[in-house]
């Protein structure tokens, strides 16, 4: 229902690399607004996107620890005060319920639009101030959507087929993860698919905090899927296990099973996190054949597989590969 | 102000001869003087042990109440006390049976078979408490896969469990029948869950499903928290429903602390509720219409579906809502913006719903899928003991909303949908119903006044105890939370009864006799929680 106002201007600006989507199609000019969101391939617009992310402002912070007394995961560490303050979020533990916001004595914490917060890295998640967090500026949106469009290409042929793996998650990042799939977000556009067996898979995504019940089934996916193929952990509970931490029936993350190449945190990450979090995979993945010195067909066509051995999919390997 | 909620209504009339026989066997049986205190006006009836059985067989055979929840909790020196929910019909209507057991002596007779809808909650207080139940039918274990040291609440710091219990699923023989084994995970982005199938041809004679993959021990996680701290948990105990979870569990909580949200504040949850309500039940038009194989059809539920999805981020920030909802009131004040023009957005949903509902109802591809298929008997849904949508698709007229209203719902009128076909086609035409319901709520509720939210106390009195019970309609029925706060108002216990807890026996009833590939058909009709079961 998300109707646009500029039908695809901006991405038919961006030269060569752009290709008509639902949005910027022409047809919308004749049968009315299209549905699809814009993100990946032009930025999300903010007004529409709820502000649940936390941000925090060094200048600002007194170490009041009051964002400490209401984090309902144990997300945020303050010690010190005043100048001497040092300030530790875990968006990885965080369930952006923005309680730490609301109760904040000097406005040093404010809730954010931003969704764009997956990581390679666990410890990446760590936002600490006293040290400036060192990870990339994220490209921009248009930039984001080509290269991931590329990257499938290149990488799997234009297809990307993913498995998602519930672990024991509530079932809220199933809404989210199955929105992918919706008019509104449409990830097809992206070569991003959901496969009904890992066994075809090029890609989990796992949701939940890995349940005692739940492991054995997860490990055998895995173990289910051929290489080369990658992890991505969802969620709050995906990384740490979320609300749900300190339970005797949970391992807390996918991280604790199998080996985990991307973390999108949220409670539930928004689809358009999701999203960013396949670009980051699969830039990881690219970046892991240029170190082993393969080369990847730069111009590779589109829907094309790539002609030689460099992207094996060979059978079913047991486990060993992609350690973060 | 809005009446305490734990208060009985103000008699105007005369007893009805339900109200006066159910006072009748409320006095003869209890052992204690019977109370309606933090129950919503539900008798408190303590029974010694060796009646806890037949006293229930009584609420159900004599008084036709229907068993709504069981629950154990442990009280200090090692008792175990024993809970059993009986509603009636009329807004207070029902019975709360309690019993004691001594520490060594945790040991009941089963309801079973008379009251078939208490075998999960029975097989889930034995492995989680303990106790036995004297002739039940079946003892194998339903939540926990792997071999504990002593019952979860019994033990509270037992380490990661390990090696699996055993579990057998029922054996079946003869020729030409074969077992198709599912799960746990599943083909879809769905929850992780077993079924096992006994197939002669293409019919299903049999469907046995094995649930608690998801379990994560939520209720023992809400211990020792502040009634706030517990939010988080209750709108993660079915997530795709987090509103109305923190809404039970508010109901539950706040008459105990002594607060009563302010009129603002219900209308705002009442709203809140309702566009829950919307975004859920389209997934539903949208499953049922994609397991037809008419994509065309789920495409246009989801784009309407994402449409109900936006209310909720600009008015919560959180596109299912979270953490909105707060002890006393909401963590923030729903947005001005968001508020303008959704009445008209309102209007604009139901109408296109309604367009999308006719549209599926004149394509014979799909009426010819979901007519008939996956039928529930009234007889069934009775014994089931069925709530929600499923149960009124099948004929049993009951909706918490309006049978009990609670917080905003003592304001409107709601109008519950019935069919009594029980089919496929039944529940999506209620479901149906109850979003276009759902969205004149919607505009109630906005027109019902100011919206006026006072930032919340995090409790009025520091020092509250005692228990409370709340009882909503989630957008998959009815919902019901126990809690029990200690000394500080620290949680010391917390139940929650999932609508799908009643309600996933369900499917083994709606798929017999069915071919196979109309289970993913019958499944998405019901649309069951897993987590919400298995918490």
């Amino acid at each position: 229902m998300s109707t646009s106002e500029d039908p695809g201007k901006e991405a038919q600006d961006q030269g060569q690399h752009s290709r008509p989507t639902a949005r910027a199609s022409p047809l919308s000019e004749v049968f009315g607004p299209v549905v699809t969101g814009p993100y990946p391939l032009s930025p999300a617009d903010p007004s529409r996107l709820g502000a649940r992310t936390p941000v925090h402002s060094r200048d600002r912070c007194e170490g009041s620890g009051e964002c400490v007394r209401v984090c309902p995961t144990e997300a945020i560490t303050v010690e010190g005060r005043g100048e001497e303050v040092t300030f530790q979020l875990d968006y990885g533990r965080c369930i952006f319920c923005r309680r730490c916001v609301d109760v904040c004595p000097t406005g040093a914490l404010t809730a954010s639009p931003q969704f764009e917060l997956a990581t390679l890295q666990r410890d990446d998640l760590r936002l600490m101030h006293s040290r400036k967090r060192e990870v990339a500026p994220s490209p921009p949106p248009s930039q984001l959507w080509e290269e991931t469009r590329q990257r499938v290409s290149r990488l799997f042929g234009g297809s990307l087929a993913v498995r998602e793996v519930d672990a024991g998650s509530c079932n809220g990042c199933e809404v989210e993860v199955s929105a992918l799939t919706w008019p509104a977000y449409d990830s097809e556009r992206l070569g991003i698919h959901f496969v009904a067996s890992p066994r075809h898979a090029d890609a989990l995504l796992v949701t939940g905090p890995v349940t005692a019940n739940m492991r054995l089934a997860l490990e055998k996916t895995y173990r289910a899927t051929p290489a080369p193929k990658f992890v991505l952990a969802v969620g709050a509970c995906g990384i740490s296990g979320g609300p749900f931490r300190g339970s005797p029936e949970i391992l807390g993350g996918v991280g604790s099973v199998v080996p985990v190449q991307v973390f999108v945190p949220g409670c539930p990450p928004r689809p358009e996190a999701l999203l960013y979090g396949f670009w980051l995979a699969l830039g990881k993945l690219e970046q892991k054949l240029h170190r082993k010195g393969l080369e990847v067909p730069a111009g590779a066509s589109r829907g094309g597989r790539p002609s030689s051995g460099e992207t094996p999919k060979s059978g079913p390997e047991h486990g060993s590969t992609d350690a973060p | 102000m809005i009446s305490p909620p734990t208060s009985v209504p103000p008699t105007t009339a005369e007893p009805t001869v339900e109200e006066r026989d159910e006072r009748k066997w409320v006095q003869a049986h209890s052992t204690t003087p019977p109370t309606r205190e933090g129950t919503r006006g539900v008798w408190k009836v303590e029974v010694p042990p060796s009646q806890w059985h037949i006293s229930q067989i009584q609420l159900s055979q004599l008084l036709h109440h229907r068993l709504s929840t069981l629950w154990a909790e442990i009280v200090p020196a090692g008792t175990t006390r024993l809970h059993g929910l009986w509603l009636g019909k009329g807004p207070c209507a029902g019975v709360l049976v309690s019993t004691e057991l001594l520490e060594g002596e945790a040991r009941v007779t089963t309801l079973l078979p008379h009251v078939p809808s208490a075998l999960y909650f029975e097989r889930e207080v034995r492995e989680m408490f303990g106790v036995e139940f004297a002739e039940a039918p079946d003892t194998r274990p339903l939540l926990l896969h792997l071999s504990h040291p002593a019952p979860p609440f019994r033990a509270p710091a037992s380490p990661n469990p390990q090696d699996p219990v055993s579990y057998t699923f029922l054996p079946t023989e003869g020729e030409g029948l074969y077992e198709i084994p599912v799960g746990p995970v599943h083909a879809g982005i769905i929850e992780p869950g077993q079924f096992r199938f006994q197939v002669l041809g293409e019919q299903i004679l049999n469907l046995e499903v094995r649930l608690g993959f998801t379990h994560k021990g939520t209720e023992r996680l809400f211990e020792n928290r502040t009634p706030a701290q517990g939010l988080p948990l209750a709108e993660s105990v079915s997530g795709d429903s987090s509103v109305a979870g923190a809404m039970a569990y508010l109901e539950a909580v706040e008459p105990v602390l002594g607060i009563r949200p302010s009129e603002g504040t219900q209308r705002a949850r009442g709203l809140l509720l309702e566009a829950e309500r919307v975004a859920f039940l389209l997934g539903d038009v949208s499953g049922i219409s994609m397991d037809v194989g008419y994509a065309a059809g789920a495409a246009q539920a989801n784009v309407l579906r994402q449409e109900a999805y936006s209310w909720l981020e600009s008015l919560t920030g959180s596109r299912l809502g979270r953490s909105t909802l707060s002890v006393g009131g909401l963590y923030r004040p729903l947005p001005a913006r968001a508020l303008e023009g959704l009445s008209l957005r309102a209007r604009a949903l139901s109408d296109a719903t309604r367009e999308l509902l006719e549209h599926l109802d004149e394509r014979s591809s799909v009426v010819d899928r979901i007519h008939d298929t996956g039928q529930i008997s009234r007889e069934v849904a009775r014994n089931l003991a069925l709530v929600g949508p499923v149960a009124r698709a099948s004929g049993i007229d009951g909706d918490v909303r309006r049978d009990r209203p609670y917080g905003p719902y003592r304001e409107v009128d709601v109008r519950v949908a019935l069919r009594s076909a029980g089919d496929v086609e039944a529940r999506l035409q209620v479901k149906g119903a109850e979003i276009l319901e759902a969205c004149r709520l919607v505009e109630k509720f906005l027109d019902g006044g100011a919206l006026d939210v006072p930032r919340s106390p995090e409790t009025s009195d520091p020092l509250a105890s005692g228990e409370g019970m709340g009882i909503v309609e989630a957008p998959r029925g009815e919902l019901v939370v126990a809690v029990r706060l200690g000394k500080d108002s620290r949680v010391l216990r917390v139940h929650f009864r999932d609508p799908s807890y009643l309600n996933w026996p369900a499917i083994e009833y709606a798929v017999r006799g069915n071919i196979v590939p109309d289970f993913p058909l019958c499944n998405k009709s019901l649309n069951l929680s897993y987590s919400g079961f298995d918490r």
